[in-house]
Formats: C-alpha cells, sequence, structure tokens
C-alpha cells in the first residue's frame, strides 16, 4: 500500500480524448470535405440554411431515441407514429380547432404513445424490439384507415406555416432553433444531471443499478417519455413543413434515427448511444444527405447510406469491444 | 535462461499508456514445478500471465516455451500448443448450461447435429480423470452456479485441452474452505500424477506455502525475487511485495456493544427459511455457511432487493413495512454485494462514476452535477482507499482485479453508514488493503455503527467477528460468541 501511488486531481488532456476512438467519425468529416470540393454551392448561406432546416426533424427524433437506447431499450416505432400524429394535426386545424390547441394534443399525444411502448417493454417485459414492431405497424394501419392511403390536404390558419417553413432570423429556421434548443436541454439532461447519470447505469449494468438504489423501472419509462416528447415536437414541425399529412410522413426518420444514433455511439462514450455523439451523427448524415444531392446522386442513395453507416458503425463498435477483452469479461 | 524453464519470458515490458504494468520481468515455471506468483493488486500479475498465455502483446521482449523462442499471435494458439490459462474472472456464456460451455469451441457433433450425449459423456470422463467436483450438475447454467462452481466450471474446460501449463489467476479468491481444500488437492495431483506445470496466483500466502514448490514475487511491475519451498516466510514474502513490515492482524472486538439496531423476525423470502438475527450497535456481526446457504440472500432481503414473503424486520426498534434500498439507504443501511461485476460495477462509467452513482442525490445534490466538486470527492476518496489509477477519469476496465474491489467497497464509504452488510469485501484484495478494510470496519464499530460481515474465508468471520450466525439451507443453525467461535464449532453448525 505504501507504494500505491497518489492520483493527481487532473485528467488527460482534451485533445487525446477527443481524437481518441474516433475513427469513424472521423472519415464523416473528411467525407464533408470531399463534398465542400465536390459540389461547389455546398458552402453557401442558403444551402446551410437549408441543411439546418432538414436536421431539425430527424435530429429531435434522434434525440428521443437516444434517451431510450442509452437504457439499453429500442423503439421502431417513432417514425410512424410520427406520421400518425401529423395525420391527426392537419385533421384538428381543418376543423378549425385552435392552433396551440393542436400542439398541446400533438405533445400529449406523443407523450401517450410512447407511455403504451414503455408499458408494453418495461411492465409486460416484452422485447423491445417486438413491442415497437407491433406498435408500428398498428401506427401505419391506423394512418391507412383514417387517410384511406390518401393523402390527406385540410385547411390551416397561416401563422401554422411559421413553425416548419419560415426564419425566425434572416436566414435561422424556426425549427433549427426549436432543435437547437432541445439538443441543449437533452445535452445537459443527459450528461450533466442525475437523471442522465441513471440513464446510463441502467443502460451499463440494470443490476448494479438496483443494488445502488436506482429504479431502473422508472427510469426507463422516463427514457421513452423523453422520446414521447419528441415525437409530439416534431410532428408539430413535420405538419407545419408539409402542409399537408402524405400517408408516409415520418416514416423517412425511422432509419436515419437510428443510423444516427449509432454513428454517435462511436464518439464520445465510444460503444454506446449518447446524447453528444446523437447530435453529432444527425448533423453529419444530415449534411452527407445533402452532399449527395448536391453532386446529383439520386435520392434513393440515401437509403443505402443510411444502411451503410448502420453496418459500419455498429460492426465498428463490436469490433472495437471483441479486441479488448476485459469488456467482453465485464458482458457475464 | 534456465534450461529446465518450460514456459517464461525474458526482460518482457508491457506498457498500457501511462501506466508501466511489467517492467523488464525475466521469469519463468520449470518442468513439473507449482510456481506460486504474488504481488499487490495492481503489481502485474494478470498481465504477466496473459502476455505468456497469447492474450496480450508484449511491447518489448521474448516468450519462451519448450526452449523456443515463441511468438504468440491468440490465446487459442497458446491453448492449443499446451497453455491453459483461467482467468481472474472466469469466462463464461451466461445463458448456456455448463455441460455446452464446457465443450464450447469444440462441440461433440454426429451428422451436423449436437451430440449431448457423447457431451455428456465426455465431461464425465473429465470429471473422473480430474476428480474435483464429482456431483457438479453441468446442466445449470452459470447464471444459477455460485462462484465456486463456475471457478471449477472454467478450470474443466481449460482441462479439457490437456495443457502442459496451467495458468490459474487467483482461483480461490471467491471459493469457500470446503472447495479450496479440494481445489488445492487437485491441482497438486495434476502436478504430481500428470506432470502439469502450474502458474497459481494468490493473495492467500499460507495456500500459496502449502502448494507451491517456488514463490516469486513482482512488485510494481517488476521482478523483485523469488523464494523456495525452505525459505517460506510471510515476513520475507511481504517485505518483498511491499517493503513494510505487516502482519496480517485482526483489529481487538468490541468489549461492549450497545442497543439493538436491526432485528429481523422469522424472515422468509427466496432462498431465505425464517430466519431471524439481530444486531447491535457497535458490532461485528459474521455469518457463514457453505455456498448457496442463503447467508447472501438474507442481507438481499433485508435490503430490500428481494421480495419478502413472510416475517419483519425492524430497524432501531421501528418497523419496516416494505423495505426498499432507497428507504435503506435514507436510513443510512448498505449493501455492498460479493459479486462485484455483476451487481456493482458499470463498465461504460469511469471510476468516478463508479464511486458517485450511489451518492447522487445526497452528496451532489445541485440539479447541475458540480463536476469538479464531483471530480475531488472521488478523488479523494480514492487516496483514502488507495484504489490504484491513473486518475478518477481511468475506465474501470483498466484496473486490475484487486482495485476493482476496493472501488466497490470504496463507493458505500463515501457518505456515513448506520448500518453496514458487507458480502465478501476482501475477496482478491492485498493484505495492505485487507488489513486496511479490517481496521476500516472496527473503525466503524467503535463510532457505535453496525456491521454485518460475510466471508467465504473462515478465518476472516472468526477473526473480525463479534458474533456468528451459521447457516444451512437457508435457515440459521446456530449463535456463536465468545469462546464458542471456534472452527470445529463453526463447521459443525454448517454442515
Ligand atoms: N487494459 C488496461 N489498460 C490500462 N491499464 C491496465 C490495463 N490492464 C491492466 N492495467 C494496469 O496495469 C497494472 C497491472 O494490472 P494487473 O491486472 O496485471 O494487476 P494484478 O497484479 O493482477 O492485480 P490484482 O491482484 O489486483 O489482480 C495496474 O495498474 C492496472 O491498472
Ligand atoms: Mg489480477
Amino acid at each position: 500500500m505504501s507504494v500505491a501511488t497518489r492520483i493527481s486531481a487532473k485528467s488527460r488532456s482534451w485533445f487525446v480524448d477527443f481524437v481518441k476512438d474516433k475513427e469513424l467519425f472521423v472519415a464523416s468529416i473528411l467525407m464533408i470535405f470531399v463534398f465542400s470540393i465536390a459540389g461547389t454551392r455546398f458552402f453557401t448561406l442558403d444551402n446551410i440554411a437549408n441543411i439546418l432546416r432538414s436536421v431539425s426533424i430527424g435530429g429531435i427524433l434522434t434525440l428521443g431515441l437516444s434517451f431510450v437506447m442509452i437504457t439499453g431499450d429500442f423503439d421502431l416505432s417513432f417514425g410512424s407514429a410520427t406520421g400518425l400524429l401529423v395525420v391527426i394535426e392537419m385533421i384538428m386545424l381543418d376543423q378549425g380547432v385552435n392552433m396551440w390547441l393542436v400542439f398541446l394534443v400533438m405533445i400529449v399525444l406523443g407523450l401517450v404513445w410512447q407511455f403504451i411502448n414503455a408499458m408494453l417493454v418495461v411492465k409486460v417485459r416484452m422485447p423491445a424490439f417486438i413491442a415497437t414492431i407491433a406498435t408500428w405497424n398498428m401506427a401505419r394501419g391506423l394512418i391507412f384507415w383514417i387517410t384511406k392511403g390518401k393523402t390527406f390536404y385540410g385547411d390551416y390558419p397561416d401563422a401554422f406555416a411559421f413553425v416548419g417553413r419560415e426564419n425566425i432570423l434572416v436566414f435561422l429556421p424556426t425549427c433549427a432553433i426549436i432543435f437547437a434548443v432541445l439538443a441543449f436541454f437533452a445535452y445537459m439532461l443527459g450528461n450533466h444531471t442525475k437523471f442522465g447519470r441513471h440513464l446510463y447505469a441502467v443502460g451499463g449494468n440494470p443490476e448494479a443499478a438496483r443494488y445502488a438504489g436506482i429504479d431502473s423501472d422508472t427510469v426507463r419509462i422516463l427514457a421513452f417519455l423523453m422520446s414521447g416528447l419528441a415525437i409530439g415536437v416534431s410532428a408539430i414541425i413535420l405538419g407545419s413543413e408539409l402542409c399537408c399529412a402524405p400517408a408516409g410522413a415520418g416514416d423517412a426518420f425511422q432509419m436515419q434515427g437510428i443510423a444516427a444514433a449509432y454513428l454517435g455511439a462511436t464518439v464520445f462514450k465510444p460503444g454506446s448511444v449518447n446524447i453528444g455523439g446523437s447530435i453529432l451523427g444527425s448533423l453529419l448524415l444530415v449534411v452527407i444527405e445533402n452532399g449527395l444531392v448536391m453532386m446529383n446522386v439520386p435520392f434513393y442513395y440515401k437509403y443505402l447510406i443510411q444502411g451503410l453507416i448502420i453496418v459500419g458503425a455498429v460492426s465498428f463498435i463490436t469490433i472495437k469491444k471483441r479486441n479488448s477483452s476485459i469488456a467482453i469479461q465485464s458482458k457475464i | 535462461m534456465d534450461s529446465n524453464i518450460i514456459l517464461g519470458c525474458e526482460n518482457l515490458t508491457k506498457r498500457f499508456e501511462s501506466t508501466l504494468a511489467l517492467h523488464k520481468v525475466t521469469a519463468g515455471v520449470r518442468k513439473g514445478e507449482i510456481l506460486g506468483l504474488v504481488g499487490e493488486n495492481g503489481a502485474g500479475k494478470s498481465t504477466l500471465v496473459k502476455v505468456l498465455a497469447g492474450e496480450l502483446r508484449p511491447d518489448s521482449g521474448s516468450i519462451v516455451f519448450r526452449g523456443k523462442t515463441v511468438r504468440w499471435e491468440s490465446s487459442n494458439e497458446a491453448l492449443r500448443e499446451g497453455i491453459g490459462m483461467v482467468h481472474q474472472r472466469p469466462l463464461l456464456v451466461p445463458e448456456m448450461t455448463g455441460l455446452q460451455n464446457l465443450f464450447l469451441g469444440k462441440e461433440y457433433a454426429r451428422r451436423g447435429l449436437l451430440d449431448e450425449v457423447a457431451a455428456t459423456e465426455a465431461s464425465r470422463r473429465l470429471i473422473e480423470k480430474y476428480p474435483m467436483y464429482p456431483d457438479m450438475d453441468l446442466t445449470k447454467t452459470p447464471k444459477e452456479m455460485s462462484a465456486g462452481e463456475k471457478e471449477i466450471l472454467a478450470i474443466l474446460r481449460v482441462l479439457s485441452y490437456d495443457p502442459e501449463v496451467l495458468i490459474l489467476d487467483e482461483p480461490t479468491a471467491s471459493l469457500p474452505r470446503q472447495e479450496t481444500a479440494t481445489l488445492i488437492e487437485m491441482i497438486k495431483k495434476l502436478n504430481v500424477e500428470r506432470g502439469v506445470s502450474i502458474i497459481f496466483i494468490s493473495h492467500k500466502l499460507e495456500e500459496a506455502f502449502g502448494l507451491c514448490d517456488r514463490i516469486m514475487v513482482l512488485r510494481n511491475g517488476k521482478y523483485v525475487g523469488d523464494l523456495m519451498r525452505e525459505e517460506f516466510k510471510r515476513e520475507r514474502v511481504i517485505r518483498l511485495m511491499i517493503e513494510e513490515d505487516i502482519s496480517l492482524f485482526y483489529p481487538p472486538k468490541t468489549e461492549e456493544v450497545g442497543p439493538v439496531t436491526l432485528e429481523v423476525t422469522n424472515l422468509r423470502a427466496p432462498g431465505v427459511n425464517n430466519v431471524s438475527l439481530e444486531a447491535h450497535a457497535g458490532e461485528i456481526v459474521g455469518m457463514y455457511g457453505l455456498i448457496g446457504a442463503g447467508m447472501s440472500e438474507v442481507l438481499e432481503s433485508v435490503f430490500g432487493l428481494n421480495r419478502i414473503t413472510g416475517g419483519s424486520i425492524k430497524l432501531k426498534g421501528e418497523e419496516l413495512c416494505l423495505p426498499s434500498v432507497s428507504v435503506m439507504k435514507r436510513k443510512k443501511v448498505y449493501l455492498i454485494p460479493s459479486d462485484r461485476h455483476q451487481l456493482s460495477l458499470f463498465r461504460n462509467f469511469n471510476v468516478m462514476e463508479n464511486m458517485t452513482i450511489a451518492h447522487l442525490a445526497s452528496l451532489l445534490p445541485e440539479t447541475i452535477i458540480d463536476s469538479a466538486k464531483e471530480h475531488k470527492l472521488a478523488t479523494n476518496q480514492a487516496n483514502k482507499m488507495t484504489v490504484k489509477c491513473s486518475s478518477v477519469s481511468q475506465a474501470i476496465s483498466e484496473l486490475s482485479g484487486g482495485n476493482q474491489q476496493k472501488l466497490v467497497v470504496a463507493r458505500w464509504l463515501m457518505e456515513d453508514v448506520d448500518i453496514l452488510m458487507v458480502d465478501d469485501p476482501t475477496v482478491g484484495i492485498d493484505i495492505g488493503a485487507k488489513r486496511d478494510i479490517y481496521l476500516l470496519l472496527r473503525e466503524l464499530t467503535r463510532m457505535g455503527k453496525t456491521v454485518i460481515l460475510i466471508s467465504s474465508e473462515i478465518s476472516e468471520i472468526l477473526g473480525m467477528s463479534d458474533r456468528i450466525y451459521c447457516m444451512k439451507h437457508g435457515r440459521i443453525t446456530g449463535v456463536l460468541t465468545g469462546d464458542q467461535m471456534t472452527q470445529e464449532n463453526v463447521l459443525r453448525h454448517i454442515l
């Protein structure tokens, strides 16, 4: 014991910490450089505003998903749930319901949706994958039932377009500001509060969390409710952006969210989904997509890219973990 | 190098970023020898054997096996060549049965289908060949096995490769007396009858003295000497290990105990059968029994982790309707569980976060966690409990086994405690740290706190307890006090 070295209160240099374990992320940033050289219009004010606009909905949904994934659960239903909410939103507006009341209803419905998922997963103890595949399909079924498979067009107040289509400042889209604010709060909540710490604890070792006096069930339910909030807000923005309710609205965000969360899992806390990573992951994904559009690559390549990113990020994390034998040990 | 050396290394150096884990180590095990490897927590024992068994690559230096310099591509290659290693923490697949784990990677199959019958037959032959635990139930999964059974399963698995050199990293750390004795016997037999050379790591010196032909000491990653059988002396080894004279003594017991603080009456819960016990202020209450006799289950139920089906729990005379962990924490009743990996450590957290996780509400009540304060709290506690890490931001997977254990104990001693329940706190901890923990527990009782201690080491229970509850099949079979606390009496009650 006499030889045990005393540790100083100084942590490692931030630069070493930053460069470590971020191969995949660095690769993505390199891609952006390729785009900015290839597509000359990439770094224009217009395009940047465009990117910010496109990141908001997917980004907010990714934040919600991240909370769920941090605790070790999963959600396949948030995309179509958002679509369902948009349908309800447009119908309510068409009926002349007050816009702010509709917004409130969206938030409440988002929370209700994820509360149902949470009950299935946390209380009934269904595997999250199965439970949310089921609710995902239920959402799609409901959408088709209500819209008969056709895009719903209806009346809406002029002010409605403000959220999804207009700018708050000269070139800053309103929805980008909403995303930035939510991202900030999510980041603080996830990384600097007790609740955030509990989320990571439950995801890391649920048994140990129980022994440490953390109520895992409540933490997991709250994580789902965070995602519910994200669904509500996203539905408001998406409705306003589209000003109609196509039957497939929201679906595209599902894979985008999953890809962004896994991409983000390669940074900051390598190997686990984390809020900071998800914010950067969402941004990168949209930038890549935008770069492809700039290079006149057909839009459907984006699905290929998303799939590749999931495969790449997850295998990267898995291989990393396999290479440290200790990580495998502690899985037991 | 000594030509008798079957597996050895020369000038081996291994660095992990900021830690020099091995520094120019030259060592080796001779043919047919049992070599003991001892040293403080973090001295580099596990690192050394991992390098020898091909699990880690050395930065410099060479490995010599059967007189030839070798370069292991993987631990599998080393295993095939005849070097079998059982980790400090057995690597088993928790969801598979014992049998499936035993032949993992070389399953018995017929026409492409798994052949359970052949596997069962092979396992029987294996167990007969190395008689260590004849009534081992291989249909159980590691999840359902005790620490001892898991260790035995892991050793059997390696033995199925008939290794020439067998490396055992702290195999007895969490084994109770009976299994330890059997295991030691078996190791001897392996060595004598089959000529297997053995490297044996342990923090229990008596055990090493009884078993080994030679003992080698590591200190801070350096080789500091070895002793032959005739030179085995506690003081000599310890002096080599830590350059300090230390005798593992048990601090004096409590003379007078205070009022009852915890009273459990007719408790029924999973694995607990009508248990009644009481503990007083200023007292260390020991609990002892065979693996699975229900000691841990009693503490877990009291701590609110298991559903209680009958009986009552009173804290300082006040009956608790429904104990839960958060209520217990508020009443300053803590439990340090035994299996640190499964029940205590968060591998996605660093040292600091692992410490503070149980105290966020009380020690860091600000809405936004004050990270400077958290860092300071954790650093102080790590220094106080001599948890060896490069900084509290280090990942816990990079800590040596013993230091992970110290971290778990450190976590629960960050705050004031009234009743401390500890389940085998000194597993894998070196002598110095053990002494510190003993002193700490006594210090607590001197301040009028209550300690309930479970241990797999009977000498620890006898040395530390003021009173001992003996358990068998989930029941209390005897309470021993004063002069009655002897090994014979304890064994009589638990067998
Ligand atoms: N993967 C790693 N990354 C960084 N440091 C490591 C790693 N593995 C071990 N270390 C460090 O190397 C040193 C030696 O560790 P090792 O596990 O060999 O100790 P040990 O002698 O087996 O101790 P114990 O008795 O506690 O098991 C320790 O300081 C430990 O923190
Ligand atoms: Mg070790």
